[in-house]
């Protein structure tokens, strides 16, 4: 489970989060949904220990990020706004890096490594350099560097950004196949069909504030509107924004 | 596997796998020996040949003065006898470098003792071996006018000496050997400058590059101490200019007997002891050097302004080395608390064959250790720092 609590954030004058608090189930999906720059990433960033909260609180699977960091990333998957993958290093290899790094032993992590390529479809592109890979094939190695060590909790950062309609359904395939294993899914997007399509809960966040946390159907009851995308434009504040 | 080892392993191999890196890693290492040891011979080459090459010119009107041109003869030249209307066409056009004119009235001025004017045709603004010709010949004429005035002076019964009332005597120091030691002495900075270019690409390849690449992010994410990150990159920074030092001097090794010290009575022996040494004494430098170029890189946002900073960083290491140079400072133990110019100096020694002191070897290393431990944690705290993503 993770739990958000009051998070805030500012770099110099932006206040990029300003007081935002969620929670993530395990055995669920869910979908943090904002504009570009409502304070997604930021958030993501405090929850992944790589960035300190000003006020407030992120726990994963109880523990604090801020003064358990290295149990936290045990305890996490996570997939970067860009796969950030070595270009010079193979797939494999690549996936090997973040394996050890997690500490796993050589007969935990190559079975392991064996088991990620058959469930991602990597076979034929996983032993060459990553330097000439396409988006899906880099989204592919990169989510197996981030479950390699089998974590709990899957943070996903627009992880279908550049994917084609072959590569987003094998990633969702992917991702509700997370879900059935009992994991907490958490997952940023900006786009409300990916949402509709895969998650359960949705928690719409915009200028750094949330503006709901529900389920799908309770959004569509709550924006009083059967069109998911009105719905997000009138919850995010989109318009007014336009027109100020 | 502790993680200092994989993250140190990952950046070997990757940044291995990697030509540009590879070559300006090792291009000081390979081409400097090569550069060093070419001006080493051609500078030889032009100092043992110079001192024994006769005197060359060209002569108009060399029958006006039979006596002079048997005295000139007689000395260590090469003459030849030319006939021009305007003898300083011989020189303009390139014909010869050096022209003796001899007017036709140098007999009949000669028997009445009036002064005999000779030219010397030349041009100053061409660089070559006519400046000593020009020097020598020169020298040669007044020698021989000298004499004859003394004959003169003798035979009115007056003692020559009246005439030259002063002398002067010239003992030029500068040997062969003399100028092979200055350019043995600029060898410690290549060696200096090879241990921070092996490691250039490096730094920036595991910090900046690694940043701009987007894998940083990630990379922190996972369970490894800021310290075991950060000192991983650097071991591997320091293996590659371990790499490029060695290279260097393997390849000084195989160069060095192709420089032909002995003609100039020298005995340079870059020996498998020194080259030891010399590693020995460099290993805190280099852990230096790959702290410093750690920590530079680690402030810059991209690949290429990373480069930039560089390549500033790398001149000054290298600044000590020249200003000592420049001052002609001595080995002393206060300037073995330098980094790179105490390690210059040990090094300096060694290829000399003058014995180190154990005392000297000691403070240059230690210092120099102490400075790259400072640097590595100052690397490290700004991993612990959120901004390194930039």
């Amino acid at each position: 489970m993770i739990q958000i609590d009051n998070l805030e954030k500012s770099y110099g004058k932006v206040h990029a989060v300003r007081g935002v608090s969620f929670t993530a189930q395990d055995s669920r999906i869910t979908a943090l949904l904002g504009p570009n720059g409502a304070g997604k990433s930021t958030t993501l960033r405090i929850l992944s220990t790589v960035a300190e909260p000003d006020v407030g609180k992120a726990l994963v699977a109880g523990l604090d990020v801020t003064t358990h960091p290295m149990e936290v990333r045990r305890q996490l998957g996570v997939l970067p706004h860009n796969s950030g993958l070595y270009a010079r290093l193979t797939g494999i290899e690549n996936i090997r890096y973040f394996g050890r790094l997690q500490n796993l032993s050589k007969q935990e992590l190559e079975p392991r490594i064996e088991a990620l390529v058959e469930q991602l479809d990597m076979k034929d592109f996983c032993a060459r350099r990553t330097a000439g890979f396409s988006q899906g094939q880099k989204i592919k190695v990169a989510l197996a560097r981030a479950l390699i060590h089998d974590p709990q909790h899957v943070v996903l950062d627009e992880p279908t950004n550049g994917l084609d309609v072959m590569a987003t359904r094998a990633l969702r395939s992917i991702i509700r196949r997370l879900k059935e294993a009992g994991k907490c899914v958490l997952f940023s997007s900006h786009i409300m069909q990916e949402v509709d399509a895969l998650c359960d809960d949705v928690i719409v966040i915009a200028h750094g504030q949330v503006k709901f946390d529900g389920t799908i159907s309770q959004l569509r009851a709550h924006a009083g509107t059967e069109d998911l995308e009105e719905a997000f434009v009138q919850l995010a504040d989109l318009r007014e924004e336009r027109e100020g | 596997m502790n993680r200092f080892t994989v993250v140190f392993l990952k950046e070997f191999i990757d940044n291995a796998r990697d030509k540009r890196t590879l070559f300006s890693s090792f291009s000081v290492a390979i081409l400097g020996p090569v550069f060093f040891v070419g001006i080493m011979v051609f500078v030889l080459d032009r100092a043992l040949g110079e001192s024994d090459e006769p005197v060359t010119f060209a002569v108009v009107g060399a029958t006006y003065a039979p006596e002079l041109m048997s005295y000139l003869r007689q000395q260590n030249t090469e003459i030849s006898e030319v006939d021009a209307e305007e003898p300083r066409d011989l020189v303009t056009s390139g014909e010869h470098k050096l022209v003796l004119v001899i007017n036709p009235d140098y007999a009949e001025r000669y028997t009445r003792g009036n002064v005999n004017t000779l030219m010397l045709i030349h041009d100053s603004s061409e660089i070559s071996s006519t400046r000593r010709n020009l020097g020598q010949l020169r020298g040669l004429i007044g020698q021989y006018g000298r004499t004859i005035g003394t004959l003169r002076l003798w035979l009115r019964g007056l003692d020559p000496s009246i005439s030259n009332p002063i002398t002067t005597q010239e003992l030029d120091v500068a040997s062969p050997a003399a100028r092979a030691l200055t350019i043995l002495a600029s060898l410690p900075y290549f060696l200096v400058l090879a241990i921070f270019m092996g490691g250039f690409y490096l730094a920036i390849d595991t910090t900046a590059g690694e940043r701009e690449h987007g894998s940083l992010e990630p990379l922190l994410t996972q369970p490894v101490e800021r310290a075991e990150l950060v000192l991983g990159k650097i071991a591997a920074t320091s293996v590659f200019g371990t790499l490029s030092l060695l290279v260097f001097l393997i390849s000084l090794y195989f160069a060095v007997p192709f420089v032909p010290f002995e003609k100039i009575g020298m005995a340079l022996e870059i020996g498998l002891t020194q080259i030891l040494s010399i590693l020995v004494i460099s290993i805190p430098l280099i852990f230096f050097a790959a702290a410093l170029l750690t920590v530079v890189a680690s402030f810059a946002k991209s690949y290429k302004e990373a480069q930039t900073y560089l390549t500033i960083v790398v001149l000054v290491p290298t600044l000590p080395l020249i200003l000592a140079q420049l001052l002609n400072i001595e080995n002393s133990l206060t300037v073995m608390l330098v980094p790179s110019l105490s390690q210059a100096i040990l090094m300096a020694d060694l290829i000399k064959g003058e014995p180190v002191a154990f005392a000297s070897a000691l403070t240059s290393m230690t210092t120099t250790a102490v400075a790259a431990i400072l640097l590595s944690w100052v690397a490290i705290h700004l991993y612990k720092r959120e901004r390194i993503l930039g």
